[in-house]
């Protein structure tokens, strides 16, 4: 069978090797668009009122967009090899900043999040999800396929541990959410045995349970938690928002109240609406055709992130592929959960539609180094010889 | 390509995830979608409502206002627009206004519940108002409006009638109509015709964002007007009637101070005379009630503002100013009954039981109802019965023994009608006519919390008797002796002025009892008919030919014969230049004095008699129907009757003379 699958392979022309993935870089400068035009839709008759310029919030996502696609560019252009040498380059400076936002941060909401950068407010945070997903492939990448050793899956737990523990400190629930789906996505991909998943699992469970007996969790990350539990009660403000997100997603109907024409978002019935709520947004005015729309674009997007697994040169591409698609596809599910009221409140951005510079630009770098995997993939699968360590 | 089984189990789980995401979507945006919209169109908007200005309460001329709406400027709060930090801010503000303690706001912000709207405090000046606006950052959510405040501008006239509005009770608001911020009529005419009168709320409604900022008006409907009631009040006669009444009652107090002094029986201190009497005028030809006073009285306004106290209110409803007495008040009703057993007693030819030593007199005039009264009723059987006059009245016929109201006829009239009971005619030949005249229940009239009354029988005294509920004795059946008390209107006989009227005035118009009414008609604001209260008879009395006429003759006996218990009451009718037998008013009234025993003293009250007079005006085409009663009043020649007779000057056009002292009548 191996052989019949190399002769298929062998029988593609040469040319394909540095082809760019047309269909990645398509859903991106969709799903990026309609991001703008949202921003525009939700933002601009608030802006209007205040005497703002109308289109100044999506003028501001416009130059994170500029960012953003310049470091996919950027990414693409050095090789996978090339990545994974800088890795630990990488790794060290998203600790730096996570140490850095710690002392310098400022307090917003509640939280230590951001770098003033000037331009706009890093988030070290959101740095750090790309940044973890290299450093668990590289160190994945020399494990054998169904014997990862239980004391590799502890370094894998370090590695993520660190970075991990900086964020609890601001703290961050939803990206400690983030690296714990994508550390387990990866470690399955690195060939993990199911009985070692199944263990850390149930560790998991209980790790948590003492941190919520233990008041380790903030009542507010409880109550976010526990909260969508309980819909009836409005007064939790948590509900309120997630209530206010499910009726405006309801009267979007089958094909929506049009573009610009959403009524609940647009009086403001809607919190957070160019940001965790954006996709409330596209629902109220593009209804059940345009909500289901985008969740296929994202579809296809993991589809075409795992095909680049699939082809990748070697394991540490496989690895960052994988990361990735766990990555994007735990933030639609999470934040779009959240929305039509099937998960707790927990503030993880829709990639490339809610507002905001850090999580874009870092979305687009690990989508610019998966990039690069797909351009110097093998001719010849990994999966065509099993076994083999790169 | 080859994914390994890794990624495809990577893959089928991110397409599960997903697949329910979709699904959800799909039930949000398709299955429940109408539910969504729903919520949707009315989180978005605000409706307010806008208070209909109440329908006018006009005399039976529609010219003169009982009862009338005016818009008064006010402080209205909203708080739906206030933000909960800001609600203590405006309390302070609102109190330093308006003069009100910041306690007693609070407490009004905590009835009207979180999203209340309503009116707060007394009516403001049109610069308040102003000032209000112009500094609108210290009042957030607060409007200056017209909001409409009834008045009644003919304070304690008629006030039994017209009633009051007030606050909704927990039965009123269990009215769809009703809001808490509404007022609901109380008592009377606004209570009976508050739906008509309460006309319907208008609303505006705004489109809001989440703030509750008002954005623009959707839709604005205003308010419909309440229907204009037209009562059957004539106001001259009213007025006339309550003053009369209260120069009644002051009599009977004179009377009774006179009476002390005389037989020297210092009266004791906690000892209390009660001020109480009533009046009903209502026409025979379709039971109008053209005047209705009932003493004390109040000022219906002090309920329009909402801030009577309950110790104000208490104190009032001690004095007992609240109740109509006309139609609430349960009086036994004495003699005055006398003239229903004797319409009964023609009716059905039912002469007295005599006596036997007096049986041979009475046999020589050779009249079915001659009976001779001796001043003491002596029956096997049953304990010796006085007659008020001391040894008796002698011989006399029926028409004479309601002129002397003789005591001793009724009741043997009674016994008459208790031997032949199975025979003859069933035991309940009395009740049974006395309740086709009205009493013993509801008469029906449009106004609320009128009492039944009691004409008490077996049935009922047998009840009682088992349930021990103290009204009757422990031993012994309901006997002959009752069924005397009820004739000369003792015992557990109890009924309502309006009763007595309605009865009396279907004695004489012919056998009609009518349902008494206080309302003609409602019109609405374009003077359209809403409503026509149509003069509606409940019952129907074939009385024997030539019935009517000798019950009026009798009558009219009484005030102008000279044996008449009311003969000295009604002297000098006519103007004093015309003696009584060349007085044509005179012939033309008649009516019946009553003095109901009130065997039960307190500690506090004396036993003292209730005091009646109905009559009937003109009687050879009556159209009015006088009952005056007064509470401790003594007797009902002495008090009742010269009230009545300055009544029914008033009506027939005489110059109406103080009322002063009758003659002492019957007992």
């Amino acid at each position: 069978m191996s052989q019949t699958i190399s002769a298929q392979v062998q029988l593609r022309p040469q040319i394909e090797r540095s082809r760019p993935d047309f269909v990645m870089i398509g859903i991106i400068a969709v799903l990026t668009a309609l991001g703008l035009l949202m921003i525009l839709s939700t933002s601009g008759p608030r802006l209007e009122a205040e005497g703002s310029v109308r289109a100044s919030q999506m003028i501001r996502q416009s130059t994170f967009v500029v960012l953003g696609v310049v470091t996919f560019f950027l990414a693409t252009i050095l090789s996978d090899r090339q990545w994974r040498l800088l890795t630990p380059w990488v790794y060290a400076v998203t600790l730096a900043l996570l140490a850095l936002v710690l002392g310098i941060g400022e307090l917003i909401g509640g939280a230590q999040r951001w770098i003033p950068l000037g331009l706009f407010n890093l988030q070290p945070s959101e740095v750090a999800k790309p940044a973890v997903i290299l450093g668990l492939a590289a160190l994945l990448a020399g494990a054998v396929e169904g014997q990862v050793k239980w004391s590799r899956i502890f370094k894998a737990f370090a590695l993520v541990g660190v970075p991990a523990i900086l964020i609890f400190l601001q703290p961050d629930l939803g990206t400690m959410l983030v690296f714990g789906f994508v550390t387990v996505v990866m470690l399955f991909a690195a060939g993990t045995d199911v009985r070692q998943i199944v263990i850390l699992g149930l560790v998991a469970i209980a790790a948590l349970i003492i941190a919520i007996e233990a008041d380790l969790l903030a009542e507010y990350q409880v109550d976010r938690l526990t909260g969508f539990l309980s819909p009836g009660e409005q007064t939790l403000s948590i509900n309120y928002n997630q209530i206010q997100s499910q009726i405006a997603i309801g009267g979007g109907g089958m094909f929506g109240q049009g573009l610009f024409e959403g009524t609940q978002t647009n009086l403001a019935f809607v919190p957070a609406q160019t940001t965790d709520f954006i996709f409330t947004a596209v629902a109220e005015q593009l209804g059940f055709a345009g909500a289901a729309t985008v969740i296929a674009l994202y579809s296809v997007l993991v589809l075409r992130l795992l095909i680049i697994a699939s082809t990748a040169r070697d394991r540490f591409g496989r690895l960052v592929a994988s990361g990735m698609a766990a990555m994007i596809a735990f933030h639609v599910f999470v934040n779009i959960g959240m929305t039509v009221g099937l998960l707790p409140v927990t503030g993880l951005p829709l990639p490339f539609l809610s507002f905001g510079g850090s999580f874009y630009i870092s979305t687009l770098f690990g989508l610019g180094v998966a990039h690069s995997i797909w351009i110097h993939r093998s001719r010849i699968p990994l999966g065509a010889v099993p076994g083999r360590a790169v | 390509m080859n994914f390994g089984w890794r990624l495809v189990a990577i893959g089928t789980l991110v397409a599960g995830l997903f697949g329910i995401l979709v699904l959800r979507l799909w039930y949000l945006q398709v299955t429940e979608v109408e539910a969504s919209l729903e919520v949707a169109f009315e989180q978005r908007i605000r409706v307010v409502e806008i208070e209909a200005p109440r329908g006018d309460i006009f005399d039976n001329k529609g010219k003169e206002l009982l009862a009338g709406t005016v818009a008064t400027l006010r402080v209205v709060v909203d708080r739906k627009l206030i933000a909960f930090e800001e609600e203590e801010f405006l309390i302070q503000n609102l109190s330093a206004l308006l003069a009100i303690p910041a306690s007693e706001i609070r407490r009004e912000f905590e009835t009207r519940g979180p999203g209340g709207r309503f009116p707060l405090g007394d009516q403001i000046t049109q610069s308040t108002g102003i000032s209000v606006l112009e500094n609108i950052e210290d009042f957030p959510g607060v409007t200056i409006e017209p909001v409409p405040f009834r008045i009644y501008p003919l304070l304690e006239t008629a006030a039994h009638i017209v009633g009051y509005v007030g606050s909704p009770n927990d039965d009123d608001l269990e009215r769809t109509d009703i809001d808490i911020n509404d007022q609901v009529g109380k008592f009377g005419i606004e209570g009976s015709y508050d739906r008509l009168l309460r006309g319907t709320p208008g609303q505006i409604i705004y489109r809001v964002n989440a703030k509750g900022e008002i954005l623009g008006v959707l839709e604005e409907r205003p308010p419909k007007p309440g229907g204009s009631v037209i009562t059957t009040i004539d106001l001259d006669v009213q007025r006339f009637v309550e003053d009369t009444l209260i120069s009644g009652v002051l009599l009977a107090r004179q009377e009774e101070t006179a009476r002390r002094e005389e037989e020297q029986s210092a009266r004791r201190e906690e000892e209390q005379s009660i001020f109480r009497g009533a009046a009903v005028v209502i026409d025979v030809t379709d039971g109008s009630i053209i005047a209705m006073a009932s003493v004390p009285a109040f000022d219906p306004s002090i309920f329009s503002d909402g801030r009577l106290s309950q110790d104000e209110w208490q104190g009032l409803a001690e004095k007992a100013v609240f109740n109509n007495f006309a139609i609430q008040g349960l009086f036994p009703p004495g003699s005055s009954f006398k003239v229903i057993v004797n319409a009964l007693a023609r009716q059905r030819r039912i002469s007295p039981v005599l006596e036997a030593e007096y049986e041979e007199i009475v046999d020589q005039v050779a009249d079915p109802t001659a009976f001779f009264s001796d001043g003491e009723l002596l029956f096997p059987n049953t304990p010796p019965l006085n007659d008020w006059k001391d040894g008796g009245h002698g011989l006399v016929d029926l028409s004479e023994s309601l002129a002397q109201s003789v005591n001793s006829y009724y009741w043997s009239i009674a016994l008459r009608i208790w031997r032949q009971r199975d025979v003859d005619w069933p035991e309940n030949l009395l009740q049974d006519f006395a309740r086709r005249l009205s009493f013993g229940h509801r008469t029906g009239i449009d106004l609320p919390f009128e009492q039944p009354g009691l004409v008490p029988d077996r049935e009922w005294f047998q009840f009682n008797q088992q349930n021990q509920t103290g009204l009757v004795r422990k031993e012994g059946g309901w006997s002959g002796g009752d069924l005397m008390n009820i004739a000369t209107g003792q015992g557990a006989l109890s009924v309502t002025p309006l009763q007595m009227a309605v009865a009396y005035a279907a004695l004489v118009n012919g056998g009609t009892v009518w349902e008494p009414r206080v309302v003609d008609s409602v019109r609405d604001a374009e003077n359209n008919l809403l409503f026509t209260n149509v003069p509606s008879a409940a019952d129907k009395i074939d009385f024997r030919p030539g019935l009517v006429d000798e019950l009026k003759a009798d009558l009219n006996r009484v005030v102008n014969s000279e044996t008449g218990t009311a003969k000295k009451a009604f002297e000098g009718f006519c103007d004093d230049d015309v003696p009584d037998d060349e007085c044509a008013a005179l012939q033309e009234v008649g009516g019946k004095t009553g003095t109901a025993e009130i065997r039960q003293a307190t500690d506090r009250v004396e036993a003292i008699d209730t005091a009646w007079f109905v009559g009937a005006a003109p009687l050879s085409d009556p159209r009015w129907v006088v009952a005056v009663v007064i509470d401790q009043g003594g007797s009902g020649g002495r008090v009742a009757a010269p009230t009545a007779r300055r009544i029914f000057q008033f009506l027939m056009g005489e110059n109406p003379d103080p009322v002063r002292a009758g003659s002492e009548s019957e007992r």
